[in-house]
């Protein structure tokens, strides 16, 4: 399973990074953005041609742009996106309206609570099974 | 025992024209077609006009267009034999627009309203106390919230960390790694807490700071100094244009804290492509406001996409270069305790220029 990792923060990107391999995936690829715009240009560059990670954690507090400015700019793509990638918020706020704003965006599948755990990482892959079966 | 006598009528006439004529708020007295047929010191005060040019002439002449059919409606309303009160917001004649706390009150005469007398009260000063602290609420909901926010980021990194530190070998690289992070986070929850204690200590002594003439050129002279081996090593240059008699009454310490955040700033999102040139300027004195710059040609940044957002807490505009997002802030906060505001104007590759002004 491949998965992309869009967090301003390195020792978030190498904490999810690890909880990921720890739960026994070997085989997923795992890459990771610091910088949203960068992200947001990959996405542009990747939805017609190139492969895409199946699973996208997005981090919200970001400088430039926040995870929403991010979800933002790829709606125009979010047609293309949707049968391919699942988005899941994960972010340190606790803030009880994120989760209602991530609803207002098709392409996010839920909001998860840093810090990641094995628990929140079944339910994710759960999830993809669920949606793709292969 | 005999009944007490009533005062004399004159007595009353002066007990109470004195109360219409010296109150400080506006009284008059109209009819139902809204003709003002009396009007006390403090109406005639503030429109600026005898009372022979205001008696008989309909309220409206002094009354914005917008604010006349309220005044109408209430009149009436008072017409009917009730006591109406309102707050409004309008000029009065020439005056400058104030906010108002009108009463009107019919007089009646044999279960007759034969007329209305009208009581405004300048609530302008209490409303502005409102407002400022309905606005110091709001940025204190935000301040919390970013707060917590700062504060539950590198600790759900912490916790994260040390779960995942259980289960990694001890000794081994990973095992290492981790520890290191750890230990980062646990350092950046600490600077948070620090930051928070910066930022309530200036709070704090916003209505004490302790001000002086502090002599501009002075400031700057010492907060180049102390950079001057930054500046060298990266081969900038920093020119100051500062006459030698202009000061300011200003707390020294928040005037160091200004020029040396911006002068850090200014080094630290320098351009690589070309050297660095900083120009701090000071104009005024003498009763001008004065007019401090410092503009740098570095690397700037997106002004239409960071907006507002430029001076507020933790937020970062170079994602690639280090930076905690508090120095325009602390920056901001130090030229309000000053009584002061500053802007900034940048583009992208061209550099930036952050004028202060201090009235």
């Amino acid at each position: 399973m491949d998965t992309l990792i869009i967090d301003d923060n390195p020792t978030g990107i190498f904490l999810t990074t690890r909880l990921l391999r720890r739960e026994g995936q070997p085989a997923d690829v795992i890459t990771a953005f610091v910088s949203p715009v960068e992200a947001v240009a990959f996405f542009r560059q990747q939805v017609l041609t190139g492969p895409l990670p199946q699973l996208v954690l997005l981090d919200l507090n970001m400088p430039l742009l926040s995870g929403w400015d991010v979800l933002d700019a790829l709606k125009p793509l979010e047609a293309h996106l949707l049968d391919r990638c699942v988005f899941y918020v994960l972010t340190s706020s606790l803030a009880p309206a994120d989760a209602a704003r991530a609803r207002q965006y098709p392409l996010v599948a839920g909001v998860l609570h840093k810090p990641l755990d094995g628990a929140k990482i079944q339910a994710m892959h759960a999830r993809l099974q669920q949606t793709r079966p292969t | 025992m005999p009944p007490k006598a009533r005062p004399p009528i004159a007595t009353t006439e002066i007990r109470f024209r004195s109360l219409f004529d010296d109150t400080p708020e506006l009284i008059l007295y109209q009819n139902e077609k809204a003709t003002i047929l009396d009007a006390n010191r403090a109406f005639l005060a503030l429109v600026a006009e005898p009372k022979d040019r205001v008696v008989d002439r309909p309220y409206d002449d002094f009354l914005p267009p917008e604010v006349q059919p309220l005044f109408q409606e209430k009149l009436q309303e008072a017409f009917a034999g009730k006591t109406v009160r309102f707050d409004m917001y309008a000029a009065q004649g020439n005056s400058a627009p104030r906010h108002w706390d009108v009463v009107k009150v019919p007089l009646l005469e044999n279960g007759v309203v034969i007329g209305v007398h009208m009581i405004a009260r300048d609530i302008t000063d209490k409303m502005q106390a409102q407002q400022e602290i309905v606005t110091q609420n709001q940025d204190l909901q935000q301040f919390t919230y970013i707060v917590s926010h700062n504060l539950r980021a590198p600790l759900a990194s912490a916790l994260g960390l040390a779960d995942l530190l259980g289960t990694e070998e001890p000794g081994s690289p990973y095992f290492e790694e981790t520890r290191t992070h750890l230990q980062a986070s646990l350092h950046q929850l600490d600077r948070v807490l620090r930051d928070m204690n910066t930022i309530l200590s200036i709070r704090d002594q916003k209505s004490v700071a302790e001000a002086e003439a502090v002599p501009l050129a002075d400031v700057v002279q010492q907060v180049v100094q102390n950079l001057q081996e930054v500046v060298d090593q990266c081969g900038g240059t920093v020119r100051v244009a500062i006459p030698a008699d202009l000061s300011l009454r200003a707390n020294r310490a928040y005037l160091y804290s200004i020029f040396f955040n911006l002068l850090s700033n200014a080094l630290q999102y320098r351009a690589d492509e070309r050297p660095l040139v900083v120009t701090v300027t000071a104009t005024g004195g003498a009763g001008q406001p004065t007019r401090l710059t410092v503009a740098d040609n570095g690397s700037g940044f997106d002004q239409e996409q960071a907006g507002d957002d430029v001076f507020k807490l933790y937020k970062r505009f170079h994602p690639h270069r280090p930076g905690r997002g508090l120095g325009l802030y602390l920056i901001k906060t130090h030229v309000e305790s000053l009584g002061g505001h500053i802007a900034v104007y940048s583009r992208v590759d061209e550099g930036a220029r952050f004028t202060i002004v201090v009235p």
